[in-house]
């Protein structure tokens, strides 16, 4: 089936591709930059259409547990918010980890910390990847860097979670949730009828009782848990690692960003090649997993590696693990809610790898 | 050549913020505002309504179609 063109802001995207994805229920509350998303479900109330449920919850932590609860009973669930209301949702995204359930969250980033700004940063890399709520768990976590991708992450997004089961984060942020580009929407998929055998669906004569939880207080039954989530987490990051390369088969200095910092990272490489300096890009698509080996190999070949995000330095962190002493590893970014510029970014590569 | 004089409105509720406006307008008619809309952004208004030209510039530019543009002959 042809796919739609339709020229969208980027949370609009994200919710038209909820509806087109066959998902039952939407849970949010608003907060700038995201709003759009749950104002644009509103309008268009896919309850006549498909069934899917659009609730405005009293709460952040309401929402996440209504996700919690929808997830629970095998449904197709979301939620989406900005940085302070995804800080809210913690507790509830580390109880959905704990119990094993799929859901996508959407995270449009604000500048932080605090209430901060309502414009765009990558300030949550940390709180997204690491862990953000407490507890050893992990999210599986989508970094889109255009309103194509915050379409297709969605459906993308589910399909990780339910083969997982486990929650997924879209990492967008204030620039991309709020530009307008071109996107090609995919068809309408039925929303399932038929459930996981885990789901809590009720109990039939036929098989024994569903039990969604994250607690269990006899401390090795907790262990043998944790292991298992360990061995998922172990695979997610065997299977799932997913990235861009532009042009990276010659260079001699890599720049490493994700979303927005991408896009301006890949203006960046052309300047940059242009006064015939060999630049390469990587952008993570996934962030967790992480692109660990590729990168590893990638510092085989270059002779430093600059590190681009809109925070104080967060991912660089992980590129310094990856590789691992190898090269030369700096971090450039604006934080608080200003973007990056390509000129400021070929400047620092100067300054900070190619002449330090 | 009749000379036209030009006018902006702004659909506040509908402005994000992001400047372009203000940047693309040869006159410096544009300026953001120190107030916020029901969403926190600062936006755009005709801070120097009488240097508008009614080029249209910004209208042309803005990404959310928020400026409508009025030109009258004078």
């Amino acid at each position: 089936m042809k796919k739609e063109l339709r020229l969208m802001k980027g949370n609009e995207a994200v919710a038209e591709a909820a509806i087109r994805a066959g998902a039952d229920g939407y849970f949010g509350y608003p907060i700038t930059p995201q709003s759009e998303i749950l104002e644009y479900l509103m309008e268009a109330n896919p309850a006549k259409t498909t069934g899917m449920v659009v609730l405005q919850a009293e709460s952040e932590v309401a929402a996440i547990n209504m996700v919690y609860g929808g997830a629970a009973c095998g449904k197709k669930v979301m939620t989406s918010s900005s940085s302070p209301g995804i800080s809210l949702k913690q507790e509830g995204i580390s109880y959905i980890a704990g119990a094993e359930l799929p859901c996508l969250i959407v995270n449009v980033v604000r500048g932080g910390p605090g209430l901060g700004t309502i414009q765009p940063a990558q300030s949550d890399y940390f709180q997204s990847v690491k862990g953000g709520g407490h507890g050893d768990y992990h999210l599986i976590v989508l970094a889109p860097a255009s309103v194509q991708e915050m379409a297709d992450f969605v459906d993308l997004g589910f399909e990780l979670a339910f083969k997982y089961r486990n929650p997924v984060l879209m990492l967008s942020d204030g620039a991309i949730g709020q530009m307008m580009e071109k996107v090609y929407l995919s068809p309408q998929k039925e929303r399932s009828t038929v459930f996981p055998d885990w789901a809590t669906t009720g109990k039939p004569a036929t098989r024994e009782r569903n039990i969604i939880t994250s607690l269990d207080l006899d401390p090795n039954g907790m262990e043998m848990h944790n292991h298992k989530l360990q061995a998922k987490y172990n695979e997610i990051r065997e299977k799932e690692v997913r990235y861009e390369e532009f042009q990276t088969e010659d260079a001699e200095y890599l720049l490493v960003a994700y979303g927005t910092s991408a896009r301006v990272s890949q203006k960046a490489v052309q300047l940059l090649r242009e006064q015939g300096i060999k630049v390469g890009l990587l952008r993570p698509i996934t962030l967790f997993p992480f692109p660990t080996k590729r990168i590893n190999e990638l510092a085989g070949q270059v002779k430093g590696i600059l590190s681009v995000e809109m925070s104080a330095g967060q991912m660089v962190e992980d590129v310094l693990l990856a590789v691992n002493g190898k090269v030369p590893v700096k971090h450039f970014g604006r934080m608080g809610g200003i973007v990056t510029t390509p000129e400021e970014v070929v400047e620092n590569l100067k300054s900070k790898i190619i002449g330090g | 050549m009749a000379k036209i004089r030009g006018s902006i409105v702004v659909n506040i509720e509908k402005c994000k913020g992001c400047e372009v406006c203000m940047v693309s307008c040869p006159t410096g008619t544009i300026a953001m505002a120190k107030e916020v809309n029901g969403k926190g952004y600062n936006y755009a208004y005709p801070a120097n309504p009488e240097l508008c030209i009614g080029c249209a510039n910004c209208a042309m530019v803005c990404p959310d179609g928020v400026i409508t543009v009025y030109k009258t002959k004078i």
